[in-house]
């Protein structure tokens, strides 16, 4: 199968997403809730990119190629569509994401403002810091479901639930009672792959504290 | 991650069990901060379970050696290198000049690379001038080394960890992989959701079983008639590829008129699992495109655990279930180089490759590599040094990274042959029950500190690289064996691990094409031709063994060697849980003990109620010879008159409640079948085990 992404032709094996086929192509596609070791999820609607024949954008994660298709990554429509729905995501946080995290990263590529357009409420503090070694800061939950689908298809400890509706989604640990209090087998996949930090460790706090505290042994 | 934030990054190997997950540490500081999983490792593909991931404090301990210990009255003192070095050489000078070489023995560990078990193999054998070199697998995977070298030829797993998404059907007995290798475990589950059929065989209902198709729960001990039913059934059933048969095997007419006496009727006396479950598994697996065979320590910690081993390759081979993708025979390594530290020649009887010490062009080949005379005469093997210890004919031992005094069976038995010794080395990153009887104790490196190779459970070199530095005046294990064979008179010639690695090589065909640079990050597959191709999937063509075939082996069950009497009514089996690892020197001191902080004794909740054992009680287990005090825990995921509990616990001490009793060919202990006495005593324990004074 033949697709042209950016003006470029090239073959992708049947099936294939056009986030695939844009890795392939070496071509940047935004993505939040995309993580490679899990399925496909459609939800953040970052990773828009423009199809010739299609109405509006649509997403490269959940899109399967077809023959022919011609693909702009960097479509106009698409980019400012993204760039908005990351604006959003921060408008919602009480503090900006670390420099470091994914979305930080895919924030400062799009160029979106580093103050967002729109004020209004923010997510509440909350914190569990129970566990010795996994750090949950619900407040900078953006709802991606990374973590859940993590605990879900790579563990299969099925401890992390989405929990709340609108404004109020976060993700909850057991009966949002905390991972001690979870089916949590402490692998550490939702840390690994939450673009925020809402899930992070223990050890990696302090050291962006600038306290670097070993625990005693 | 970013860079920025740490100021040094390398992708590693994981040092806990035998999955192999590639890691990448991430320090600043000189300590590691985090370690995530490395994407495109072939055994975990972008997960780790919560040892490799977070149990690395471990590596900055306050408890870590960081000089050299020598003994002094009933103490230790700090010691320079030069002192401590010097010592060593004379000590061992002597006592090899005063009572021979075969007075000296030697022990690699699994936890260690390829490289510091071949360096130790090479220093016994070359420097001392003995084959007493042994590594900690003798109490673990033996058996299946044995066993699969007799059915098929090669000691290791037929296939690899990818065959699991592409099986039909996955046997497990005797492991519990969501426990012990939860990488692996976590795949099973995924695949269990995605619609394969597991059946486990457990006496305790594993984590496992309840996605799994169905759950045969044996009686301790008698994995053998379960194995021989099973192929029963195939046969009888028509369940058998006779064309597999035919061509590739032999010795299945021995086997077909063993298995006469092994109806589902006959196995369920023996086992207690119901006849029809036994049929319903048989079918299963026997009517499955591709089935794949996966088992632990369950299986090889018994006095027949080589022959059950031998017995499940029985069933691959009736079914032609070996050789092609999703149908595979996947022992699980309990530790990270269980492998290797085998397939590198720390055995009494083999060099690298498991050539034997007697084969006369092999023992010439190290000859001349190394440019002195070789004995023949194969060494100790682990439980062989102890006797000869208590014995008086073994006079000194040198053991690294292995807690002989914990984890080896009948402790009271090793501590009388470790103070039997004239002189007695230890080389560990911590003090711990086998270092009070050392007279040097050296300071070593843990995973995360040194360079090398470990190889998994699918036959995996893996690239190891350091994330930090060795705490204090801690040296890498390789530095430390190297020098002392130097000061013995035999240099190896070495200046990095690497040029081991490369002498392993030109040595051993199989590890042909293995080097540094062909590793890179996915590592190679043994046997690794010379241009460098692996070897995923073994016995897709001929067997190999000396005929090409796979061999049937017509052995009955025999009864194992404890046994419930009215003294001593339960069955202890002990094993591992999640958060920690063996000995636990290393989870022990780490936030895994905010999560499990003692060994429990699981018992069912009849047995509990008979006993007066209430969830949590203090309960004193005795068996034939010691006893130890541990809380209870009521379950109903272990068979009524069966126990079980783990042994990550110097406070508990489980081994000393573990006998002599060991697997008729290869020595492994009986670690699963205890018969015990189990009664409440109190609200907090009248008796602790003598502990190490920290």
């Amino acid at each position: 199968m033949r697709v042209t992404i950016d003006g470029a032709a090239l073959e992708v094996p049947d099936g294939g997403t056009i986030l695939e086929a844009a890795g392939l192509a070496g071509a940047w596609v935004p993505t939040l809730c995309f993580d490679e070791r899990l399925a496909p999820f459609g939800a953040c609607r970052v990773c828009l990119v423009g199809v010739e024949g299609a109405p509006n954008p649509l997403p490269a994660c959940t899109t399967v190629c077809r023959d022919g298709m011609r693909i702009d990554t960097s479509d106009a429509t698409a980019r400012r569509v993204a760039g908005a729905v990351v604006e959003l995501v921060l408008s919602e946080l009480a503090s900006p994401p670390a420099a470091h995290t994914e979305l930080a990263r895919v924030a400062a590529r799009l160029q979106v403002p580093e103050r967002p357009r729109w004020t209004g409420a923010t997510h509440p503090v909350r914190h569990e810091l129970e566990h010795p070694y996994l750090t949950f800061r619900h407040e900078l939950c953006i709802s991606c479901g990374r973590c859940v689908r993590a605990c879900d298809e790579l563990q299969g400890a099925f401890a992390l639930s989405a929990t709340g509706r609108g404004f109020e989604a976060n993700v909850g640990a057991g009966l949002d009672t905390g991972f001690l209090e979870s089916t949590c087998v402490s692998c550490g996949a939702c840390a690994d792959t939450c673009p925020t930090e809402a899930i992070s460790e223990h050890l990696l706090l302090s050291l962006a504290d600038g306290v670097m505290a070993v625990p005693e042994a | 991650m970013s860079a920025e934030r740490f100021d040094h990054e390398v992708t590693t190997t994981c040092g806990y069990c035998g999955v192999g997950c590639r890691l990448e540490a991430h320090a600043a500081g000189g300590r590691i901060v985090s370690i995530s999983p490395a994407l495109d490792g072939p055994a975990n593909e972008g997960h780790t379970c919560l040892k490799g991931r977070f149990a690395h404090q471990f590596t900055r301990s306050r408890d870590r050696l960081t000089s050299p210990l020598i003994r002094e009255g009933d103490g230790f003192r700090v010691a320079s290198w030069a002192e401590a070095y010097a010592r060593i050489a004379s000590e061992l000078t002597r006592i090899k000049q005063r009572y021979g070489p075969d007075a000296i023995a030697g022990l690699a560990s699994s936890r260690a690379t390829n490289e510091d078990c071949y360096a130790m193999a090479r220093l016994m054998r070359a420097a001392i001038g003995t084959n007493n070199i042994d590594n900690c697998s003798r109490v673990c995977h033996s058996p299946t080394s044995y066993a699969m070298r007799r059915s098929f030829g090669l000691s290791g797993a037929t296939g690899s960890f990818t065959d699991i998404d592409h099986c039909d059907v996955a046997l497990l007995i005797g492991v519990n992989p969501t426990q012990g290798h939860p990488v692996v475990g976590a795949r099973l589950k995924q695949a269990a959701l995605r619609g394969c059929r597991l059946i486990t065989i457990d006496p305790r209902r594993i984590e496992l079983s309840d996605y799994a198709a169905l759950h045969l729960a044996p009686r301790p001990g008698t994995n053998a008639a379960v194995v021989l039913g099973l192929c029963h059934v195939v046969a009888r059933d028509g369940l058998i590829d006779s064309g597999f048969i035919a061509e590739r095997t032999s010795g299945y007419a021995e086997l077909e008129t063993l298995l006469d006496a092994y109806s589902p009727a006959a196995v369920e006396e023996i086992t207690g699992i119901p006849a029809a479950d036994i049929e319903r598994a048989a079918h299963l697996y026997g009517e499955a495109d591709a089935a794949s065979l996966l088992w632990g320590l369950g299986v090889t910690e018994h006095r027949y655990g080589s022959e059950v081993v031998q017995l499940l390759g029985n069933l691959a081979l009736m079914t032609g279930n070996v050789g092609r993708d999703g149908a595979a025979l996947l022992p699980l390594r309990g530790q990270n180089n269980v492998q290797g530290s085998s397939d590198m020649g720390a055995l009494p009887d083999t060099y690298t490759a498991y050539r034997s010490v007697a084969d006369e062009s092999t023992a010439q080949r190290f000859e001349e590599a190394w440019g002195v005379p070789l004995s023949r005469r194969p060494g100790l093997r682990i439980p062989e040094m102890f006797d000869a210890a208590i014995a008086g004919e073994l006079k000194a031992m040198y053991v690294f990274g292995e807690d002989i005094a914990q984890t080896d069976p009948d402790t009271a038995h090793v501590q009388a042959a470790l103070e039997n010794l004239e002189f007695f080395v230890c080389q560990e990153i911590f003090e711990n029950e086998t270092t009070r009887y050392a007279d040097v104790i050296l300071p070593a490196s843990s995973f995360l500190e040194k360079t090398g190779t470990f190889i998994n459970a699918e036959r995996r070199f893996q690239v190891v690289e350091p994330a930090i530095d060795p705490p204090g005046g801690a040296k890498t294990d390789f530095e430390i064996i190297t020098t002392i064979s130097r000061m013995l008179g035999h240099d190896m010639g070495w200046a990095t691990p690497w040029d081991a690695l490369d002498e392993v090589a030109r040595l051993t065909p199989h590890y042909a094409g293995v080097s540094r640079e062909r590793l890179g990050r996915r590592g190679l597959q043994w046997p690794v031709s010379p241009d460098g191709v692996d070897s995923p999937t073994l016995y897709r063509t001929p067997f190999e063994t000396a005929d090409g075939l796979g061999h049937f082996a017509a052995l009955p069950y025999k009864a194992p060697g404890d046994a419930p009497d009215d003294e001593f009514p339960l069955v202890l089996v002990t094993g591992r849980v999640l958060q920690h690892y063996n000995a636990g020197t290393m989870t022990r001191r780490t936030g895994n003990i905010e999560l499990v902080d003692q060994d429990r004794l699981e018992i069912h909740p009849d047995d509990a109620a008979r006993l007066w054992i209430g969830d949590g009680d203090t309960v004193s287990v005795r068996s034939r010879v010691g006893r130890t005090e541990l809380r209870a825990t009521v379950t109903d995921r272990i068979e009524p008159g069966h126990v079980f509990t783990s042994f990550h616990f110097p406070q508990t001490r489980t081994n000393l409640l573990i006998g002599q009793s060991s697997d008729i060919n290869t020595a492994c202990p009986e670690y699963k079948v205890v018969a015990v006495d189990v009664r409440p005593v109190s609200e907090r324990p009248a008796f602790t085990p003598e502990l190490v004074v920290a």
